[in-house]
Formats: C-alpha cells, sequence, structure tokens
C-alpha cells in the first residue's frame, strides 16, 4: 500500500495510535475469548501493564516453557505458582488438576506435595492424572476444561501444535478456566496460546541469614496476543506467597533494552 | 478317554459316549479299560482346564440368573447350580427356561442333564438320576424315596458302607431312627439328607456375588457396536433407577456383562466416586470403560444379552442430582461435587483407575515417605503447614541419584558436583538439614542423612544428601541428588 511507504507524519502518528487502540479493545470482543472472564492481574504494575486489560485472561490458554532443558524445574515452579493465582482460595471446593504425559517431567522426578505448599499450591486440592501417551494426556486436559469443574488446569504436554493448541484455547474460552501447560525448551512453534513464558532460574532470596525466603525466575513474556512482550525478574515470598519484582531489574530503564525492544515491535 | 492318575495307577476319569458302549466304567484302571477296547483313545485328564472350562461357564449361565455357583468337589465339579427363583418368569416358566437353557447349551456341543427343584440337592439327585424333571414345591419325599443312595452326593467310603449296611434306596433312609446314623456316620449322611429335604441350609458360592440391583435384555439381533451397548445400557440402568429411587440408594459400583453369541463373558467392573442415579451418567461411563476396553474386547459375532448390576450402593438422599438451581450455597456445594465427581470417574474410566489420584501427606521425616499418592475416591486428607526451616522440593525423585561432590572437608556442604554427567559449581549452600533414619523399619545400621540445599551458579536449586555421618557410621560417605527447586 502507498501509506506504508511513507514516512509517517507526527499528525498520522497519533492517528495511528489511536485506531490500534481501539483495535486492542475490541479485538478480544471480536475472538469471544476473554470478554465474559475479566483478567486477574498479577498485583505488579510493571507486569500487568503489559497483558491486554491490566491482568492474566482466565479463560484462555497459557503456555510456560523453560528457557534451557535444565530450568524446567524453575519453569514447573512458575507454572504452579501461576496455577495457584489462577485457581485462587475462593473456590475452596474446586480441585486443581495436573495432567501429566510419562514422559513430560519423568526426568526430573514427580511432583512433591510438601514442596508445592512454598509456592502457595495446597497439595490437597490437587488432582494428579498420570496418562500412559500424549494422546490420553490430551484427551484428559480437554474433558477436565469442558467439565468446568476445576479452578484450573495445568498439563505437562511435549507436542502441541497450532490445531491442538486452537483447540485447547477454545475449550478454556467456552469453559471459562484457565489452562496451563508446560512445554519443552525447545518448544517455539506457532500457538493460539493466550501468553507464552519463558522461564529461567535466578538466584533465590535470602535473608540476611543466608537462607531462602522467596524463589526468583526470570520472567520472558514471550508472546502475549493483545499484550507486549517483556522479561522481569519475578520472586514468590515463600512466607506471604505474593508476587513482587526483584531489585535488580524493578528500574524501568533495564526493560527497555534493544532486545526487548525489539520484541515489543515485533508484538506492535 | 481321558485317563487320570489315583494313588499311581493311571484310572478312567472320564469317557465319551463310544467308550461307554464298549463297556468302560469311570474309575477303572487303565489297563482293564484297554483290555476292553482296541481302539481306545487315551488323553490325560486336565483338571484345571476343567475347572477353568465350568466357571466360563458358569459365567454364561449368569445370562439366566445372577445366582450361578459351579458345583465345588463334593458335588463332583461337573456342573452348576442356578438359583432362578424369581428369574424363571422372564422366560416363561421353568418348563421353558431348562428347554432353552438345553438347547443354547446342545448349540455350545454339550449334552446336559437338568432339573428343576426347591434344594440344590434334590436337584442335584434328579438331574442326575431324572433328567428333565420339574419338581414342585412339597413332592420331595415322593419323588425321591425311589432313588438310589448316590443321589445322596456322599463320599465314596461312607456310600460303600451304606451298601453294605443294605441301603439301596433313600426311601428306606428317611424313616429310620435317626440317633443311630448320627453315632455312626458323623455328620455327613444326615446332612446331606437334611439339605436334600429342605430342612438344612446349603450354603453355594457365587461365582459373582449376588448383585443388589440387577437388570438383563436378551436381543433379538446380536450388536457389537459401542453406541448400541451404550444405548441397550441407558435402557436398562432406567429399569434399575426406579428400584434405586424407591430404596433411596445409589449405585456406587456397577459390572456390565457382555454375552457374546459363542457363549463367552465379559464382565466390566465399573466403581463411581459418588453414588448416583443418573441415567446419562452411567451410560458415560460405560461408554468410556468400552473406550478403554476396545483392545482387549473382541465383539466376535455380537452379543446376545447384555446385563447391568450394581454391585456397591450408598444411601442417597432423593432429589439431590435434579438440584440446578446454583445460588443456594449448599446446593450449589452439591451440584459441583456431583459435576466433579462425574469428571473423576470418566477419568478414571477411560484411563485407569490408578492413573487417577491425590497426594496424601504421610506423618515421616523420610522425604521419599513424607507423602503417598491415593486414590482420589477417598477424598482430600488436610495437609500440615509447611516449616520454613526445613525447605522441600518441588520435584522428588523416586530413587535419589548418586552425585559425585568436592567438599572442602568431609562434613562440610559440597563445593562443586558432578551430576548427570554435568559438573555444577555451589554458589550458595544451605544446610546442613539432618534426617536419621527410621530405625524401627530400616535397622539400627541404616545411615543417617545430611541434607543441603544448594544453587549452583546459573541459579538452580538441587536437594543433594550425604549418606552416613563421617568417620562415625562411614569412612567414605556417599551423595545423592533427591530433589530438585523451582
Amino acid at each position: 500500500m502507498p501509506s506504508s511507504s511513507r514516512p509517517i507524519s507526527g499528525q498520522d502518528r497519533a492517528i495511528r495510535a489511536a485506531i490500534v487502540d481501539e483495535l486492542r479493545r475490541r479485538l478480544p470482543r471480536m475472538e469471544g475469548a476473554g470478554a465474559t472472564a475479566r483478567p486477574l492481574p498479577f498485583g505488579l504494575a510493571a507486569l500487568d501493564r503489559h497483558l491486554p486489560q491490566g491482568g492474566l485472561t482466565l479463560g484462555a490458554l497459557h503456555e510456560v516453557a523453560p528457557l534451557a532443558h535444565g530450568d524446567t524445574p524453575a519453569a514447573f515452579g512458575f507454572l504452579v505458582a501461576l496455577l495457584a493465582r489462577l485457581a485462587g482460595p475462593a473456590h475452596r471446593a474446586r480441585p486443581v488438576l495436573l495432567v501429566s504425559s510419562p514422559r513430560a517431567l519423568a526426568d526430573h522426578g514427580r511432583p512433591h506435595g510438601h514442596g508445592l505448599q512454598a509456592l502457595a499450591l495446597d497439595p490437597a486440592r490437587l488432582i494428579l492424572v498420570e496418562t500412559r501417551n500424549e494422546t490420553q494426556a490430551l484427551w484428559a486436559v480437554e474433558e477436565a476444561v469442558r467439565s468446568a469443574v476445576p479452578a484450573a488446569v495445568a498439563s505437562a504436554i511435549g507436542k502441541l501444535d497450532l490445531k491442538i493448541s486452537q483447540r485447547l484455547q477454545l475449550a478454556a474460552g467456552e469453559a471459562g478456566l484457565p489452562l496451563v501447560v508446560l512445554r519443552p525448551a525447545q518448544a517455539s512453534e506457532a500457538s493460539a496460546a493466550a501468553t507464552r513464558w519463558r522461564i529461567g532460574a535466578a538466584e533465590a532470596a535470602r535473608d540476611r541469614f543466608g537462607l531462602m525466603v522467596g524463589t526468583r525466575w526470570t520472567v520472558r513474556l514471550e508472546r502475549c496476543r493483545n499484550g507486549r512482550t517483556g522479561e522481569w525478574l519475578v520472586e514468590l515470598d515463600h512466607a506471604t506467597h505474593r508476587f513482587s519484582l526483584a531489585a535488580p531489574l524493578a528500574d524501568p530503564a533495564l526493560s527497555r533494552r534493544p532486545g526487548a525492544d525489539a520484541a515489543r515491535r515485533r508484538a506492535g | 478317554m481321558l485317563a487320570a492318575d489315583v494313588a499311581g495307577t493311571p484310572r478312567v476319569a472320564a469317557a465319551n459316549a463310544a467308550a461307554e458302549a464298549d463297556g468302560i466304567e469311570i474309575g477303572e484302571a487303565l489297563a482293564d479299560a484297554r483290555a476292553k477296547s482296541e481302539s481306545l483313545q487315551v488323553r490325560a485328564a486336565n483338571p484345571t482346564a476343567d475347572d477353568a472350562a465350568l466357571r466360563r461357564l458358569a459365567l454364561w449361565a449368569t445370562r439366566y440368573t445372577p445366582t450361578v455357583a459351579p458345583w465345588d468337589e463334593t458335588s463332583g465339579a461337573d456342573g452348576l447350580f442356578l438359583d432362578v427363583a424369581g428369574a424363571a418368569h422372564l422366560f416363561g416358566g421353568e418348563a421353558a427356561l431348562i428347554s432353552d437353557l438345553e438347547q443354547r447349551l446342545a448349540r455350545f456341543g454339550l449334552p446336559a442333564q437338568l432339573a428343576v427343584a426347591e434344594t440344590a440337592g434334590a436337584a442335584w439327585a434328579l438331574a442326575h438320576f431324572r433328567p428333565a424333571t420339574i419338581l414342585a414345591a412339597g413332592a420331595e419325599r415322593a419323588a425321591l424315596a425311589p432313588l438310589p443312595i448316590e443321589a445322596l452326593r456322599l463320599s465314596a467310603e461312607t456310600r460303600r458302607t451304606m451298601r453294605q449296611l443294605g441301603f439301596r434306596r433313600i426311601g428306606t433312609l428317611l424313616d429310620k431312627p435317626r440317633a443311630p446314623f448320627v453315632a455312626r456316620f458323623r455328620r455327613e449322611l444326615l446332612l446331606r439328607l437334611d439339605q436334600m429335604m429342605g430342612r438344612a441350609a446349603e450354603p453355594l458360592a457365587f461365582i459373582q456375588p449376588p448383585p443388589v440391583y440387577h437388570s438383563l435384555r436378551y436381543l433379538l439381533e446380536p450388536v457389537g457396536a459401542q453406541d448400541a451397548i451404550v444405548a441397550i445400557v441407558s435402557r436398562l440402568m432406567q429399569d434399575i433407577v426406579h428400584a434405586l429411587t424407591r430404596d433411596g440408594v445409589g449405585a456406587r459400583g456397577l459390572r456390565l456383562a457382555l454375552y457374546r453369541v459363542d457363549g463367552d463373558v465379559k464382565n466390566l467392573d465399573i466403581g463411581l466416586t459418588q453414588a448416583t442415579r443418573s441415567v446419562p451418567l452411567v451410560a458415560r461411563l460405560i461408554a468410556l470403560r468400552l473406550e478403554r476396553a476396545t483392545r482387549t474386547l473382541d465383539a466376535g459375532f455380537g452379543f446376545e444379552a447384555i446385563g447391568l448390576a450394581v454391585t456397591a450402593v450408598e444411601r442417597l438422599e432423593p432429589g439431590q442430582g435434579e438440584l440446578i438451581d446454583g445460588f443456594e450455597e449448599a446446593g450449589a456445594d452439591a451440584w459441583l461435587d456431583e459435576r466433579c465427581a462425574a469428571l473423576i470417574d470418566g477419568l478414571r474410566q477411560r484411563l485407569d483407575p490408578h492413573c487417577v489420584r491425590r497426594l496424601a501427606p504421610v506423618a515421616s521425616h523420610l522425604p521419599e515417605r513424607a507423602e503417598t499418592a491415593l486414590a482420589v475416591a477417598d477424598g482430600p486428607l488436610p495437609w500440615p503447614m509447611p516449616d520454613a526451616a526445613r525447605p522441600r522440593p518441588l520435584l522428588l525423585f523416586a530413587r535419589a541419584e548418586p552425585a559425585e561432590v568436592m567438599a572442602q572437608v568431609p562434613e562440610g556442604p559440597p563445593r562443586r558436583f558432578r551430576w548427570r554427567g554435568v559438573l555444577h559449581g555451589v554458589a550458595k549452600a544451605q544446610g546442613p538439614e539432618r534426617i536419621a533414619a527410621e530405625w524401627w523399619r530400616d535397622g539400627a545400621h541404616a545411615p543417617t542423612r545430611d541434607y543441603y540445599l544448594v544453587e549452583d551458579e546459573a541459579g538452580r536449586r538441587f536437594w543433594l544428601y550425604r549418606e552416613g555421618l563421617y568417620a562415625r557410621e562411614t569412612a567414605a560417605p556417599r551423595w545423592f541428588v533427591h530433589g530438585l527447586f523451582a
């Protein structure tokens, strides 16, 4: 088109910004998902600004992937923390389902109830579903989501192509409940998920005696539909179960690194 | 002809019609039998296979009535008792039932001797000596008196003694005073006599525990398709629901019996997390269960009868399933519980009951014993508050993995460690947390463990332990990685 090749003047830029803002507001409604479910804010202003409508969409598919294979426990920990936040304490009676296929977490052991507690998830609410293969795992996930019974569903799935992710996203949107999926490190294929979080391990928060008081992750919001990407150092306090931005990266200047800028431009 | 070893001598265990025509008797020595008939074909008897075949036949016979008992050793182990009380009218009376049974058995190539009587003992006697008799209640004495003593199901020894004493007919025993028999034969003789006349109860070991509620449908055309089976199950469940509602109970366990045309029976058991009377739920669970069973379930030429039995019930307040207004607190909770149970049952039927579990805490200091995975049906158990001073990993290995560790001093924290071929430099180490072995389970010499929460230079956190106290328990402590932190 001729307009795209012309340099953008100041007035054009303002009009364009207004149009993009309007589109951002309308898109979720047009897609059907997220229009009914209100989003759940992280409680971190710097992070919530990047998410559509200032929070995580409840009725949607979210992906969590580690930076490298060795970061899988960190990514799983972030998933558990996210799950606990999405499930919330309000729906006490509703369980949280974790569906895993045999090879998904096998390298890294099994979820340990006493360890889940530190990340704010009450193990009494958790129902573990271990399937024999990927097909069964996908079936179980969809079954659980469509039933709309659990407060949230999590799953460790190796294979997730565009078609399957669209199917799961649709199911989550219809049921209005969050579905969080743990992906392997090499996962980079296109997907219909609302967000993809890339998680890396980071030095833990310690008190003055050197004891661990909080888990920290380098959190990269790699893809975010109707939102912007970004990177933060997020901390979860083990006692209060609250997210906070760890001091070193809380400075907004740091999120304006060249890499982050490029990513944002891609998303825009 | 079949032969079996009895006290070191091969003897005739069973003979077919042709062998019997040659005068071969069951129980005679094989050498005698060979002398009687030149063209005798001998095979070894296989009692295990006989038992299995009888069991299969008993399962098949549950298409007539759910209460079927294969005969035990004392009854000859070569037949079945069917308790047809309340079932005969479905076939148009007892006579119609046994003729139907005889025809079907004949189709399998099984010649059968059938009889109907009020007691198991009388039926056994008639089946052996007056086949195809249907004895009315109260007519036992007249009908059974002319039968020989053998009709009493006695041991060979008692039978021989009776013969020697000159008793040949049951009738001669019936009028005799009981006391001398008690002294001479202990319990057996009079017990069998009483059981036959209905004066003593005879316990039968049914092949399946008799269900509380049961519904069965015979099909004019055999079916094999899954949705056809599910449709029939829905109708069967509708029949059962009336009885369940009347008694104020719901089903907790179900058994689906599929009777194949060739006489094979497939039983599928289904356990439910919550009592239910819902027809759609049962139909769905059956559909999921059939989907899982498709590989093992061979419909052959189709199923000619389908039965649904409720094997376990639980009290269920009326109307609970019909609560839909989710605004009342109690109603919403019950509704959610029901939906939750339905989801869990669905997953269990389609995947495997062991696949759906819940974690439960166990009072143990050893991390691998501190929790267990329970069947989800048991309901959640409250977890103790976590202890901030004792951090626990997010992921625990079922079996701790050995690691090579370099430490500055043998009882100090690790400085570097190699695990799965990768060398990690330790940036921070927290610990040790000392966990003693459970001497009451592992013995007095089980090593103590010192756990360290270790963070490597990349920020990844590991849970390492040193097994054995240096110099006190062992000279060369070994190291293991037991878990991973987020």
